[in-house]
């Protein structure tokens, strides 16, 4: 039993020697371990130090050259890419003084090609073709006066636009077109005006000669309008190019769960047709709210009301209320809407001099006049639905109904379809019915025009940039 | 009694005009969804992020709807790709009366910075080219190796509006990117047999993504950018798949579904619908799942 033990006892006494002998050893391993990381931790921390310092250091003046694409190139871990970092500038919260002042410029990251202008520049050019009756013709009642059974350049446009500063954006638009038969074509300035964007509260203010953002299409040049011919009611009431005026405009955005846009504006009242006080000193005032909602991600829908309200010639007051509808549906993916319904209802509320009364006053060589006024109520409005089911051909109606400004009303039916060969060319052509309820300005040179039919052909292209339009 | 209630409510509108909400996380909107999922990945629990287009949309062509203003008008900082892909965004900005993110303030940035471009014209371009981008392709994000680079320009972005964040963005990037770093030597494992495999695409997006992992481009669908085909340019592009032994025709969830796929077949290939962005398809809900979802569909159909 005791011989059986001694072998173990042995190899017992030998593990514990060799432990006894080799704890030195171990300890002095670990010492070194513990060195050998302690170097490390130095140097993680001083190439810390040193990536620190090199991110503190000023962007390369001239951006990364780009690589030349080779197809094959090595994939690279996401490790290796370096970025060059450059340092924010750092900013603290808006005092209320911060928030009056207008705020600093900041170097902008946008890359662009070498010779660029600091502003974009394009044109549009917008050519409408008319067919119409003899008598329509003769008379001068077509939708484009004057230019019955013609092919003219209706809307030739030079846009240029950018931002002026960091505080303030411009935009100037020259136009030509014929206006009548045989006539030059002249060259106006359409629109120039500069807004404010860095305004406190959520404010912008607009300034120069501008259309009025007063309704929905009023606002869109004609090349941009959805048909060949901007609605009757907008014609009737503002004239054939709608209500465009110099002035000021404010709008305000206030921060609600839905977009809400407010805007009041001061205008000299230069429209012929609805005003034509002309002085800023009596001065054209417009209003406006808009809403929009998101119904979902595949509907939207925006409403809007607006009033305009300003003096005639006669200096009798003219005031025009009015609202606007639209709705789009846009299934996902699509890259166009498939279907767009809108409307718009304008109100015109216009004071004239109905009769003039003479009184005799006690001193026979002095007479008065006194007129004697009366507000004339007109109502137009007009609907359209249009349908896009490819994305280069859409197709629409839209109906129109007027009250004329001095008898009867108008109505009138415009088929249309537009064709797209790009972003940039539009083709569209159009029927037009017009009934009037009598002839009442519409006759002319012995003929009149109750009853109009009328083809439209357009041709639109864009060349260059084109500042864009809203919903 | 009712004038007390009307006071009620205007003080209550006055509040939520005015914006207190009393939240103090960075309000950051995007232009792309990539750039949303990126920006969550570095900004964290400190940003409350947005983005202005979803994946199912081309990002050329978003319409600028009142609803973009509205994510505008509360943003401290806005976030867009640049080269042109969202020049549309100006005019949401525009409309949104916050001069805190118009170009050129602190709280706008531009992704693009100090991206290594592809496809940048060395010629005169106009527009008989199709719908080309003068700066370069703009599709870079979805090349997973350049996440660093765009993760670092949100880093600055977020650090000019919240500077005292500075090192918790640096921290997650530095995680995320860690994250990144490990599915990346996966995906380059994958593809590494793919090496060289020459696909079509419809339109000219996954340039970036197709260079990082050694695939070759032959040829488009599309006439020039932008531009559909023309029925010579979809023979000439067949008779070109066929020789080069084209197995897959990358497609976006937007693209002619039907063209591509008579295309493909006539080649002997397959049409495979690519996301193009975050959220383009199911299951591509973030950054990471996007690119995991192109790496399996391409490696599927090219093995």
């Amino acid at each position: 039993m005791r011989k059986a033990f001694r072998p173990g006892i042995m190899v017992l006494l030998a593990t514990l020697a060799s432990w006894t002998f080799a704890s030195p050893a171990r300890a002095q391993e670990a010492e070194a371990l513990r060195r050998e990381l302690e170097q490390m931790r130095k140097q993680v921390e001083a190439l810390s130090e040193r990536l620190r310092r090199l991110e503190a250091q000023p962007p390369p003046a001239a951006p990364v050259a780009a690589p030349t694409p080779a197809a094959g190139a090595q994939p690279q871990s996401v490790a290796m890419q370096a970025p060059t970092p450059t340092p924010g500038a750092p900013s603290s919260a808006p005092s209320v003084m911060d928030l009056v002042r207008p705020r600093q410029p900041f170097a902008l990251y946008q890359q662009r090609g070498a010779g660029q202008l600091l502003f974009d520049m394009g044109i549009t050019g917008d050519f409408i073709g008319n067919v119409t009756q003899r008598n329509v013709d003769k008379a001068g009642a077509g939708t484009f006066r004057g230019r019955e059974n013609r092919f003219f350049p209706r809307e030739v446009e030079l846009n240029l636009f950018g931002q002026i500063d960091p505080y303030a954006r411009g935009e100037v638009r020259i136009e030509s077109g014929e206006e009548a038969r045989g006539q030059e074509t002249g060259v106006s300035l359409a629109e120039a005006h500069l807004t404010l964007l860095t305004l406190p509260f959520n404010t912008q203010l607009k300034i120069g000669q501008m259309r009025a953002r007063y309704g929905w299409s009023n606002q869109l040049h004609d090349e941009a309008m959805p048909w060949p011919d901007r609605p009757g009611v907008y014609r009737y009431f503002f004239g054939e190019e709608g209500l465009s005026e110099k002035g000021f405009e404010a709008t305000w955005v206030p921060g609600l769960p839905f977009y809400l846009e407010v805007l009041g504006g001061l205008f000299n009242g230069d429209n012929e047709t609805a005003f034509g006080r002309g002085r800023i000193s009596e001065p054209l005032v417009t209003g406006r709210v808009r809403a929009f909602f998101d119904l979902t991600d595949e509907h939207a829908l925006q409403i809007g009301a607006s009033v305009v309200s300003g003096l005639t010639s006669e200096r009798q007051r003219h005031t025009l209320p009015g609202f606007d509808v639209r709705y789009k549906y846009r299934p996902d993916g699509w890259l166009h809407p498939l279907l767009t319904l809108g409307g718009e209802g304008i109100w015109s509320l216009r004071r004239r001099e109905v009769t003039r009364d003479v009184v005799v006053s006690e001193d026979p060589l002095e007479t008065l006049a006194v007129g004697n006024h009366r507000t004339f109520t007109r109502f137009g409005w007009y609907t359209y639905a249009e349908l896009q089911p490819f994305r280069r051909w859409a197709g629409g109606v839209r109906y129109d109904y007027t009250e004329l400004p001095d008898r009867g009303r108008e109505w009138a039916l415009e088929p249309y379809v537009s064709f797209r060969p790009s972003e940039f060319l539009r083709f569209r052509a159009g029927y037009k019915l017009t009934e009037r309820s009598q002839d009442n300005g519409f006759s002319a040179n012995g003929a009149s025009a109750r009853h109009v039919d009328e083809l439209f052909f357009q041709a639109t292209f864009v060349l260059g940039a084109h500042p864009a339009h809203p919903f | 009694m009712q004038s007390r209630r009307l006071v009620s409510v205007a003080v209550a509108l006055a509040l939520v005009a005015s914006g207190a909400s009393g939240a103090e996380r960075v309000r950051v909107v995007t232009t792309i969804p990539d750039l949303k999922s990126l920006t969550e990945a570095v900004g964290g629990d400190l940003v409350d992020v947005e983005s202005l287009t979803r994946g199912t949309q081309n990002l050329h062509e978003a319409e600028v709807r009142p609803s973009m203003m509205l994510k505008l008008r509360r943003a401290d900082l806005l976030i867009e790709n640049g080269l042109d892909l969202d020049r549309w965004v100006d005019v949401a900005v525009q409309g949104a009366n916050n001069g805190t993110i118009i170009r050129g303030a602190p709280g706008r940035i531009e992704i693009s910075r100090d991206v290594p471009l592809l496809e940048v014209p060395s010629a005169r371009v106009d527009r008989s080219m199709g719908d080309v981008h003068p700066l370069g392709n703009p599709h870079f994000s979805l090349d997973p190796g350049l996440a660093p680079v765009i993760t670092q320009n949100i880093v600055d972005g977020l650090v000019r509006v919240a500077p005292p964040h500075r090192a918790t963005f640096e921290r997650n990037r530095q995680a995320f990117l860690a994250r990144l770093d490990g599915e990346m030597a996966k995906w380059t494992k994958t593809m590494e047999p793919l090496r060289g495999a020459k696909v079509a695409v419809f339109h000219p997006v996954y340039i970036y993504f197709l260079t990082r992992f050694g695939l070759v481009q032959i040829g488009a669908l599309e006439d020039r950018p932008g531009i559909p085909p023309s029925p010579a340019h979809v023979a000439r592009l067949i008779q070109l798949m066929k020789q080069e032994k084209v197995k897959a025709l990358l497609v976006e969830p937007w693209n002619d579904r039907k063209l591509a796929e008579r295309v493909a077949q006539e080649a002997g290939a397959k049409a495979l619908v690519m996301a193009t962005a975050v959220g383009a398809v199911k299951g591509a809900d973030t950054y990471i799942a996007t690119i995991e979802y192109n790496i399996r569909t391409l490696a599927e159909a090219l093995r």
